[in-house]
């Protein structure tokens, strides 16, 4: 029941000029990050890794944030708003599996995103003729947070989506979502550590966890923090899509 | 195969579907018929699972549709109006992928799949982007969708809604060709479409039932309580009051003049008819006649009966 479902969403994606304006502005923005990090590298030494700098360029977050709202706000406002959502919900397919579908076709699409980037980095030394400013394990607890925090991300733009039939409205809100959620890694910035919940906010600091993710530290709380939330998240938009529909 | 009991359903303060109870027998056509804002579509969404009851229940092919649902989704093929499509679909691959989520799969589905696209008349269409396609053809594929796992009772939410006579015409040969095969509930308010293809009637009006039988029998309840329509020169300060002391007329109203000549509509008691003594008055009063007969009731006379709200 869910391989057609997923197949069909990520169809979506790679039939629709949507899918391939966000591959290709991923591809762009990560060049973008990478050429300003190789420019800082070159003016001046640093102690830093090349994915540290890349992933500490200005663009980064601008890029990475919206990302999500693009990958996500049709999945839910898009079959309300046609109709289609009766469809499917009127032959056996249950409430879980559309959720679900969504989720994971997004999450392979939002993996994909990141191939040409790690390929790029693969490939440094050898289009450079230089030693690799970084070492494969960076890569990877770098990349692998990256995918975590996203599927996060693609659960809140999910569940936004799933709240209203107008996919603009969708993206707006799941912008908001995460400029909360990056704002709170700047609760400690501002405010300094000393106060009772600072953990709290340095748990949910994006920033810190990334920083520490591209020196080569895959702390584990936030990861499972962030599997948590998504879970949480899946189940609030399944209650949301039924009670959507039930109040109608 | 449908057997409601008492389904009821409110939306906050409003009732949009109030204790409505009815059956239909296997290898019925049903015309589901009422005005807008009836409650046709919330009862069908609650039969087909999309909604469920606020009270009551309701079995299909003997499931109930709350403890069984997904049987019950199972078992019925859905159409709904205005017929949501994924647009950015081909017509074979759209009915691959409906047929998959209804639980076919290998050989048995592609049998299906070429069989309903040849059943419904969609064979030049196959390969066609379903965006592409005219309304028609685009319900014709949502007609196809609805039979594709070969479902015991079809559904179908205003089916011809929008096309053109040539159209509805083609959509509604297709219904009476799979009528003779399964038990299908057609929900319209075009009184001529259930005529011609239903067996069984249910009106319903402010999310209540006002009527379910056989149209001819609803027909018949109605033309016992019929009218009489007379065309006579006589004016209607005279004829009016006259012909209201006939005996079993029970209101009189003019609905026409032209060239002097007065067109008159006589309600008359059920199961009586005053056209002879309209004819004895009309001869004593020396009025120029020119017609006298009774109307014959329609559908939509029963259903304008039943439904308005004047």
């Amino acid at each position: 029941m869910l391989a057609p479902l997923i197949k069909k969403e990520f169809r979506s994606f790679t039939r629709s000029p949507l899918g391939w304006v966000l591959f290709s502005y991923t591809i762009l923005m990560e060049g973008i990050c990478l050429s300003t990090a190789m420019k800082s590298l070159a003016d001046t030494p640093l102690s830093e890794n090349l994915v540290y700098v890349t992933f500490h360029t200005p663009n980064f977050w601008f890029f990475f944030l919206f990302l999500f709202p693009l990958i996500t706000m049709r999945s839910f406002a898009e079959e309300e708003k046609s109709g289609t959502l009766e469809c499917l919900l009127t032959t056996p397919v249950e409430t879980s599996h559309l959720v679900w579908s969504k989720f994971l076709a997004r999450v392979a699409f939002y993996t994909l995103l990141w191939i040409p980037g790690i390929v790029v980095f693969l490939s440094f030394g050898w289009i450079t003729d230089l030693p690799t400013p970084f070492i494969l394990e960076i890569l990877v607890s770098s990349h692998l947070f990256l995918f975590v925090l996203g599927i996060y991300f693609i659960s809140l733009g999910n569940f936004a989506s799933c709240l209203t039939s107008n996919q603009i409205i969708a993206g707006i809100i799941t912008i908001g979502f995460l400029i909360i959620q990056y704002f709170l890694g700047f609760v400690t910035v501002i405010w300094g550590s000393q106060f009772v919940a600072a953990e709290f906010f340095t748990l949910f600091s994006a920033q810190a966890h990334l920083t520490n993710a591209c020196r080569g530290i895959l702390d584990t709380a936030p990861l499972i923090l962030y599997g948590l939330l998504t879970a949480f998240t899946l189940l609030l938009t399944h209650h949301a899509v039924n009670y959507r529909r039930w109040k109608r | 195969m449908i057997n409601a009991q008492n389904l009821t359903k409110t939306f906050g303060s409003r009732t949009a579907v109030d204790d409505l109870s009815f059956t239909v027998d296997k290898g019925d056509v049903v015309g589901f018929l009422g005005p807008n804002g009836a409650g046709k579509t919330t009862t069908i969404r609650m039969l087909t699972g999309y909604l469920p009851p606020t009270r009551g229940t309701a079995s299909i092919a003997g499931f109930d549709i709350q403890k069984e649902s997904k049987e019950t989704r199972r078992a019925i093929g859905y159409m709904p109006e205005s017929v949501p499509l994924y647009d950015d679909m081909r017509v074979t691959e759209y009915l691959t992928f409906r047929g998959k989520i209804k639980g076919l799969s290998g050989r048995r589905l592609k049998e299906r799949v070429a069989a309903v696209i040849e059943l419904c008349g969609l064979g030049e269409m196959r390969k066609r982007i379903i965006k592409a396609l005219s309304k028609g053809y685009r319900q014709r594929v949502g007609l196809a969708d609805a039979l594709v796992h070969e479902p015991e009772l079809l559904i179908l939410d205003e089916p011809t809604n929008g096309l053109d006579p040539n159209q509805i015409r083609g959509i509604r040969t297709l219904i009476k060709d799979l009528a003779k095969e399964r038990t299908v509930m057609i929900s319209t308010h075009i009184l001529s479409e259930v005529e011609m293809t239903c067996n069984k009637v249910i009106i319903i009006d402010r999310g209540r039932i006002k009527a379910a039988d056989r149209p001819e029998n609803l027909v018949n309840s109605l033309r016992a309580a019929g009218s009489v329509i007379l065309e006579t020169q006589a004016a209607p300060d005279i004829a009016i009051p006259s012909l209201g002391q006939i005996e079993h007329v029970k209101k009189v109203r003019e609905l026409s003049s032209s060239n002097n000549w007065n067109q008159y509509e006589i309600l008359v008691d059920a199961d009586t008819d005053a056209r002879e003594k309209i004819s004895k008055l009309c001869l004593e009063k020396s009025w120029d006649l020119r017609s006298l007969h009774r109307t014959d009731a329609t559908l939509e006379d029963v259903f304008v009966e039943l439904t308005r709200r004047d």
